[in-house]
């Protein structure tokens, strides 16, 4: 079983890479694709911190437009290339991501959530207001991405030629989760979450844990919204509304929390919806909140939950 | 014999431990019946049980009735409701709340047919030190005033039977003793009362029939004067002077 | 600047503070819960508010009290549907559930009211008291009135009724409050409703001063946050001097430095006092 396991993840990775082309290759499947892995990569920063440590952080979207701000800004007004605007986008989401774990170290629970909640009402303040980053305009005019080594690579803005670049860094991003819970950090996480009293026991710090675990997973949710800048040509506050917000967690708790591929399926399922069946913005937002309150109401698990349910009918009866 | 409070086969499971394994209790009307045990045996699970409540989810079995009425299925506050009132072991009264305000928060019940609805000058009565206290927050009480109050609040209730879980832990030698006897009083007037003690000595004096618990189950039963001579209870006895 | 108008606008933002924030303080206090939509509730009580007044031509004297009561109504629905999660103390789920109600009533509230900016105007707002340099409006006065009686009044409740030892009780120990027979369930319900009504209270007073929005809500939310860290939790008395605190705080910082960032710099207050004492000022 074990042994099949990596050939099989493999195999999956390299089927997901022709999801639209066997999706019939139009723009809006490589558009749909292409945002599903965007989104969700950006899921899985905000998972990190809700699957692993326990703790709601509403405060991931000031990583997610942090990576969309380094992008534009430095694209457009220094014209760095994708690299330099990725390693950018990567070391001041962990520079924020570190003042703001230092800052939230000693919250807890709700404490925690609003603080990094009024956060990142804070940041699109900032970003409303500061010319620097645009103001309420923004960045318009992001350059095509420009990602190659050696003059072999990719350059390019429509969803199609992105889609590679997209579903490399969903595939790195679940290598990344995959790798962490199998890690020592990861495991010590889950313990001071599960059973604090046994963590200290073990000498787990568990203030040391819950700062490596924020910073860490403020690269993802930024390398996201890198993507994300190429993919719009365009960065702006908007990047900080609830909606991104919402569906993060919407994405993480609709499968399940802890389960590898969860935000993935989470998101695919959000986004699909949006895109194929939406009943206009507006609609979509009531929506997604009610499913996100309803999972949690009815099934607090999540779908996976559902499935035990109708798996085993007669075992839970009393 | 008529029996006020009357519960079969009633089992407790937290997650795969089975902490009371269908155990059969009654309390005949105006009587006193204690329950002791090691720590452990399963004596505040059981009678938190009895009253549905807990601090954990266990899951209970088992059926309890109240004066003939069963209460299968009611929430712990419909209970204390009836007249089935519970003063849990440690913590009984509120810290915020001044000894007034936690008295006052019971209301005594509308329908008191075969009830005795306590007056607040019969408990200062029974407990003159609490009128001294009334306007005290019950965070600035001694251990002995605290479970004062406790009793006093289940008492305005107006009990068919009261519940009774340790009221002598961590409490000094004479008071357990004036407390007891205070309740001995009480259950002479006509209360029905369940003690849970783990101080045997004391309870045997007091009681008029004793339950011995045993990893959850009753290993000895019997009308007190009987048991003083069991020689489980002896043991129990010797086990609760060495702890 | 003249300070002495600064001070009267702060004294009349931090009654809007106080008032937007007791709601949330004492449902904090008495169920830990925290209620995210606490912003789009307060959308809501303005929008609702508007609507009686403008559209079914109400007076505004007897929209804010129907708005009070349609949220009250709607708090009986969200709590009786967050009951399950509020028993077991499930606290995690329950601020995303709240986040998602928010969510929706955002969607509903664009879709019902339109998404376009409205002006939810008060007779009281353009009668002005004049003394010298300094002015303000009876809309004003009015604010600044009914919080001080409402916060009284719950001063009173909370502290020298039964009803208000019943809250007391749950807040302290909501599983030893049963045995006293006491229905939580029931507690929480009010207090529930209580915050509903009152933030809906807080928007049919304040909300006349900005233009109304389906997209606000989540500066009341930060600022509802700020009073209640700094006046402690389920403290009906701090959350009024916080209140005031940060009122002066943000008219002297609107008024010396920049009306923009006050939000930011009301944010920072409260993360140096996070900072030192992580659960509140209040905290024992």
């Amino acid at each position: 079983m074990k042994n099949l396991a990596t050939p099989a993840a493999l195999i999956l990775a390299a089927l997901a890479y022709f999801v639209p082309t066997v999706a019939g290759g139009a723009p809006v499947a490589y558009a749909a694709c292409t945002t599903i892995a965007i989104l969700a990569v950006m899921a899985y920063g905000a998972d990190l911190i809700l699957s692993y440590l326990g703790e709601v952080s509403l405060g991931h979207t000031i990583f997610w437009a942090t990576g969309g701000y380094a992008a534009s800004r430095l694209a457009v007004n220094a014209g760095w290339n994708g690299w330099a605007t990725a390693g950018a986008a990567i070391v001041l989401s962990m520079i924020l991501a570190a003042a703001l774990g230092a800052a939230t170290l000693r919250t807890r629970e709700f404490v925690f959530s609003l603080v990094t909640y009024a956060a990142a009402v804070v940041a699109m303040e900032v970003a409303f207001n500061w010319s620097f980053l645009g103001g309420s305009d923004g960045i318009v005019g992001v350059p095509p991405l420009e990602l190659t080594i050696l003059g072999h690579g990719i350059t390019g803005s429509s969803n199609a030629e992105l889609w590679p670049i997209a579903w490399g860094l969903l595939m790195l991003t679940l290598l990344f989760i995959h790798r962490f819970r199998r890690s020592r950090l990861g495991t010590s996480a889950l313990m001071v979450q599960m059973n604090p009293d046994l963590a200290l026991a073990l000498g787990v710090d568990a203030r040391a844990v819950r700062f490596l675990v924020f910073v860490a997973s403020a690269p993802i949710s930024a390398l996201a919204g890198w993507l994300y800048a190429y993919q719009r040509a365009y960065v702006g506050p908007d990047m900080f509304e609830s909606y991104f917000l919402v569906l993060m967690l919407t994405a993480i708790v609709i499968v399940g929390r802890r389960l590898l591929l969860g935000p993935l399926i989470g998101t695919a399922l959000i986004i699909v919806q949006q895109t194929f069946f939406s009943i206009g913005g507006d609609g979509d937002k009531i929506i997604l909140g009610a499913v996100l309150a309803a999972i949690l109401l009815l099934w607090p698990r999540g779908l996976i939950g559902v499935w035990d349910v109708l798996r085993r009918p007669r075992t839970t009866a009393r | 014999m008529n029996l006020e409070l009357e519960a079969s086969g009633i089992s407790v499971r937290y997650g795969g431990n089975l902490a009371v394994d269908g155990i059969d209790v009654a309390v005949p009307a105006g009587s006193m019946v204690g329950v002791v045990g090691a720590n452990g045996a399963g004596k505040s699970t059981l009678i938190n049980a009895l009253a549905g409540w807990s601090r954990g989810t266990p899951m209970v079995r088992g059926s309890v009735r109240l004066g003939g009425e069963s209460l299968d299925g009611l929430a712990p506050h419909r209970r204390a409701g009836r007249g089935l009132v519970l003063v849990p072991e440690g913590k009984g009264i509120f810290a915020d709340l001044t000894v007034m305000e936690n008295l006052a928060l019971v209301r005594p019940p509308t329908d008191t047919t075969g009830r005795h609805v306590f007056s607040m000058e019969e408990i200062f009565g029974l407990f003159p030190r609490l009128a001294e206290r009334r306007g005290h927050k019950g965070g600035m009480l001694s251990g002995g005033e605290r479970q004062m109050v406790a009793v006093s609040r289940a008492l305005r209730a107006a009990p068919r039977v009261l519940l009774l879980d340790e009221p002598s832990a961590g409490l000094a030698p004479r008071l357990v003793y004036e407390l007891l006897a205070t309740m001995r009083t009480l259950v002479d007037r006509g209360l029905s009362l369940l003690l849970v003690e783990q101080n045997v000595r004391a309870t045997l004096e007091l009681v008029d029939e004793l339950y011995l618990l045993e990893r959850g189950k009753v290993v000895a039963r019997g009308p007190a004067a009987s048991m003083k001579n069991d020689p489980r209870i002896l043991e129990a006895y010797l086990g609760s002077l060495t702890t | 600047m003249n300070l002495a108008q600064q001070l009267i606008n702060g004294l009349v933002l931090g009654s809007g503070y106080a008032l937007i924030a007791i709601g949330w303080t004492v449902l904090l206090g008495a169920a830990r819960l925290v209620n995210f939509a606490h912003g789009q509730l307060y959308m809501l009580g303005a929008f609702i508010a508007w609507f009686i007044m403008f559209k079914l031509g109400l007076s505004y004297f007897l929209s804010v009290p129907l708005a009070m009561l349609a949220l009250g109504l709607m708090g009986v629905l969200l709590q009786a549907m967050m009951l399950r999660l509020v028993m077991q103390q499930n606290l995690t789920s329950l601020m995303i559930v709240t986040l998602g109600f928010g969510y929706v009533m955002q969607g509903g509230a664009a879709k019902i009211f339109g998404g376009d900016p409205e002006r939810f105007i008060s007779p009281l707002q353009n009668a002005t008291i004049r003394f010298g340099e300094i002015w303000f409006t009876w809309q004003d006065v009015l604010t600044l009135v009914g919080t001080l009686l409402l916060f009284g009044v719950l001063w009173l409740v909370l502290n020298r009724t039964r009803i208000g030892a019943v809250v007391r009780s749950v807040a302290e120990d909501p599983k030893l409050a049963q045995l006293f027979g006491i229905n939580a369930a029931l507690v929480y319900i009010g207090v529930f409703v209580f915050e509903c009504a009152a933030v809906g209270l807080g928007a049919g007073l304040v909300a006349p001063r900005t233009p109304i929005l389906a997209s606000m809500g989540f500066d009341e939310v930060i600022l509802t946050f700020v009073v209640v860290v700094l006046g402690g939790i389920g403290s009906v008395g701090g959350s009024l001097l916080a209140g005031f605190g940060l009122g002066m705080f943000t008219a002297l910082f609107g008024a010396l430095v920049s009306p923009a960032y006050t939000t930011a710099a009301a944010f920072l207050v409260l993360l140096t006092v996070l900072v030192l004492r992580p659960r509140g000022l209040g905290a024992k």
